[in-house]
C-alpha cells in the first residue's frame, strides 16, 4: 500500500495551518491528539489515528512553548506516525515508533523557523525608518509562511520518501522490536506525567493527587467523571481562599480552625 | 487638517483580531512578538498620527521586544489604547514601560493557568477518551477554544476602560483562580496514572499443580503499582542535573525493549 498524493497534500496541509493555529486563536490542532484524528480519518482508519495522537499527546501533556523554547515537534509525528503506520500494515504501536523519533528531530525545524523570522523583524525596523506602513504589515503577514512551511515541507518530504521505504522495511522489522515498542507505548505517557508534576505545585497538592489516584485506581471512576470531582475540589479550594482572605482583611477573630 | 483621537469600539475590535489571527506570525528571537505587537496596534496607530514624525516614533516604540501569553497581550494592547488616545505621542515612553512591567507578570499567570492547568484537565480527557477509540473528547478543547476567543474580546475591553488598575484587581482573583485550577489539574493527574499508562506482568509461578500470577500478586499490593513506580522514578530522575524531556523519554523507550525482552512485561 502506498499514500495517495491527495493524502499527501491534505496532511502537508493540515501542519501548515496547524502551526499557525497554536501560537493564535489556539483550537488544539496542533496538538498530536488533533492531528492523529485528522491523520486517521484522512487515511481511512480513525482509531489507528486516535491511539497514536493519544499516546503522543500524554508524552507532551501541559508542556508549551514557553516564552518561545521548542519543544519535540509531535503534532508532525502524529501525521507522518499514523500515515506511515496505516500503510505499513503494522500495528499501532509501529505508528508510533516511528512518530517519536520523527517528533524529536523535528524540534530542530522549530529552531530554524524562528531565526528565519528574524530577517522580516529587521526588515520592517528598516521601513519603519521611511514610514512604510504597508512593507511592515506585509512583513508581519510573510512570518505566517515561515511558520507554515516549516511543518508542512518536512511532513511532505516525509511522508514521499517514508511511503516507498515503509513497506520493504518492515520486512526486516524483528518481532522482539516490535513487542518491545508496544510494551514501551503502554509505558511512554508516564513520561507525559512526571513532566507535568514537576510544572505543577505538586508537593502542596498531595492530597489532591491522592484522591484523583484512588478514584480511578480503586473506584474505577472514569477520567470526566474524576474532573467533575476535582471541579467540585477546587470550588471548595477557591471559596476557602477567598473565606481566609476576606478573614485576614477583617483582623482574622479566631485562629482556632 | 483635522485629527480625530477619539477610538471607537471599532477600532478595539481590529486590533484585537489582528492580534487573534497574527500576533505572533512573526516571532524572531530578537523582538519576540515586537512586529506583531506593532502590526496589530496599527489601524490605532494610523488614527492617532496622521504626522509622518510622529508616526515614525510611534512605529519605532511599538516594534521593540515584546513577549507574553499570546492570550493575556489582549488586556496590554487595551491599555495602551487608552494611553495613546489620552496623551498621544507624549504617551510613548509610558506606553514603553507599561508594556515592559506587564509582560512578565501576564506571561507566568497566561503559562500556568491556560498554558499547563488546562490543557491538562482538557487533553487528559481527550486522550483517555481516544485511547478507548472515542473521539469526542477532542471537542471539549473545541469548546474551550471558543470560550477564549470570546474572553480574549473582554480583556481589550478592560483593558481600555480600567486601565493600569486593572492589572492590581485582576491579580489577587487570578491567583486564587490559578491556585483553585491546580487542585483541579491535580486530581486529574492522579487519576491519569492508573488510567493511561499501560504494564501488565505476564509471568506465572507454577509450583506443582499450583500456579500464581505475579500481575496478581501486584494488584493485591497496589492497583496500578508499576505505572506509579515508574511516574515517581521519571519524578526523581526529571529532577537531576543535566535530566531533559528527550532523555527521559529514549530511557522509557529502552527500558520497554528491554522489559519486553526479558519477559518481565507483555
Amino acid at each position: 500500500m502506498e499514500l495517495s498524493v491527495i493524502q499527501i497534500i491534505l496532511l502537508a496541509l493540515y501542519a501548515f495551518v496547524a502551526i499557525n493555529d497554536q501560537i493564535h486563536s489556539d483550537f488544539g490542532l496542533n496538538r498530536p491528539l488533533l492531528a492523529g484524528c485528522f491523520a486517521g480519518i484522512v487515511m481511512g482508519d480513525l482509531a489507528f489515528g486516535l491511539t497514536v495522537g493519544a499516546t503522543l499527546q500524554l508524552m507532551v501533556l501541559g508542556v508549551s512553548n514557553f516564552g518561545g523554547s521548542s519543544i519535540p515537534d509531535f503534532m508532525s509525528a502524529a501525521l507522518i506516525g499514523t500515515a506511515l503506520g496505516v500503510i505499513s500494515g503494522q500495528g499501532e504501536e509501529f505508528g508510533i515508533g516511528l512518530a517519536v523519533p520523527a517528533g524529536m528531530l523535528l524540534v530542530q525545524i522549530d529552531v530554524l523557523a524562528r531565526f528565519a523570522n528574524t530577517f522580516f523583524q529587521h526588515q520592517a525596523d528598516k521601513y519603519a525608518e521611511e514610514v512604510n506602513l504597508k512593507k511592515i504589515e506585509l512583513m508581519n503577514i510573510l512570518g505566517v509562511f515561515m511558520w507554515g512551511l516549516s511543518r508542512a515541507i518536512p511532513v511532505f518530504i516525509c511522508l514521499i520518501l517514508g511511503s516507498k521505504v515503509v513497506t520493504s522495511f518492515v520486512s526486516y522489522f524483528p518481532v522482539w522490536l516490535s513487542s518491545g515498542l508496544k510494551v514501551a507505548g503502554g509505558l511512554l505517557p508516564a513520561v507525559g506525567i512526571a513532566i507535568l508534576l514537576r510544572y505543577l505545585p505538586t508537593k502542596k497538592y498531595i492530597p489532591y493527587l491522592l484522591m484523583g489516584f484512588v478514584l480511578a485506581a480503586y473506584l474505577g471512576v472514569p477520567m470526566l467523571g474524576v474532573a467533575i470531582c476535582g471541579l467540585a475540589l477546587a470550588l471548595l479550594f477557591y471559596r476557602q481562599g477567598g473565606f481566609n482572605e476576606a478573614k485576614a482583611e477583617t483582623g482574622g477573630m479566631d485562629d482556632d480552625e | 487638517m483635522m485629527t480625530n483621537n477619539t477610538l471607537t469600539k471599532n477600532d478595539l475590535k481590529k486590533v484585537r483580531w489582528r492580534w487573534y489571527f497574527l500576533g505572533e506570525a512573526a516571532w524572531n528571537y530578537e523582538k519576540m512578538q515586537g512586529l506583531g505587537y506593532c502590526y496589530s496596534m496599527m489601524p490605532v496607530l494610523k488614527k492617532l498620527y496622521p504626522e509622518k514624525e510622529d508616526m515614525k516614533k510611534a512605529l519605532q516604540t511599538q516594534l521593540q521586544f515584546f513577549n507574553t501569553h499570546q492570550e493575556f497581550a489582549e488586556l496590554i494592547l487595551g491599555i495602551d489604547c487608552a494611553l495613546e488616545e489620552q496623551d498621544g505621542i507624549n504617551a510613548l515612553p509610558t506606553v514603553s514601560s507599561v508594556k515592559t512591567a506587564l509582560m512578565g507578570p501576564l506571561a507566568s499567570i497566561g503559562d500556568t493557568l491556560f498554558g499547563v492547568i488546562a490543557n491538562t484537565i482538557f487533553f487528559s480527557i481527550g486522550a483517555y477518551m481516544a485511547l478507548e477509540g472515542n473521539p469526542i473528547g477532542i471537542i471539549l478543547y473545541l469548546i474551550w477554544g471558543a470560550v477564549r476567543t470570546f474572553l480574549r474580546g473582554r480583556f481589550i475591553m478592560l483593558g481600555y476602560r480600567e486601565g493600569t488598575k486593572i492589572i492590581t484587581t485582576m491579580g489577587e482573583k487570578m491567583n486564587r483562580l490559578t491556585a483553585a485550577a491546580g487542585v483541579l489539574g491535580i486530581t486529574v493527574v492522579g487519576a491519569l496514572v492508573p488510567s493511561v499508562i499501560s504494564a501488565r506482568v505476564p509471568f506465572v509461578f507454577t509450583s506443582g499443580e499450583v500456579s500464581l500470577e505475579l500481575q496478581g500478586v501486584l494488584n493485591q499490593v497496589m492497583p496500578s503499582l508499576i505505572p506509579v513506580a515508574l511516574v515517581a522514578l521519571l519524578y526523581w530522575m526529571l529532577g537531576k542535573k543535566g535530566m531533559s524531556s528527550f532523555k527521559a523519554i529514549l530511557f522509557v523507550m529502552a527500558l520497554g525493549i528491554v522489559l519486553s525482552v526479558l519477559g518481565i512485561l507483555g
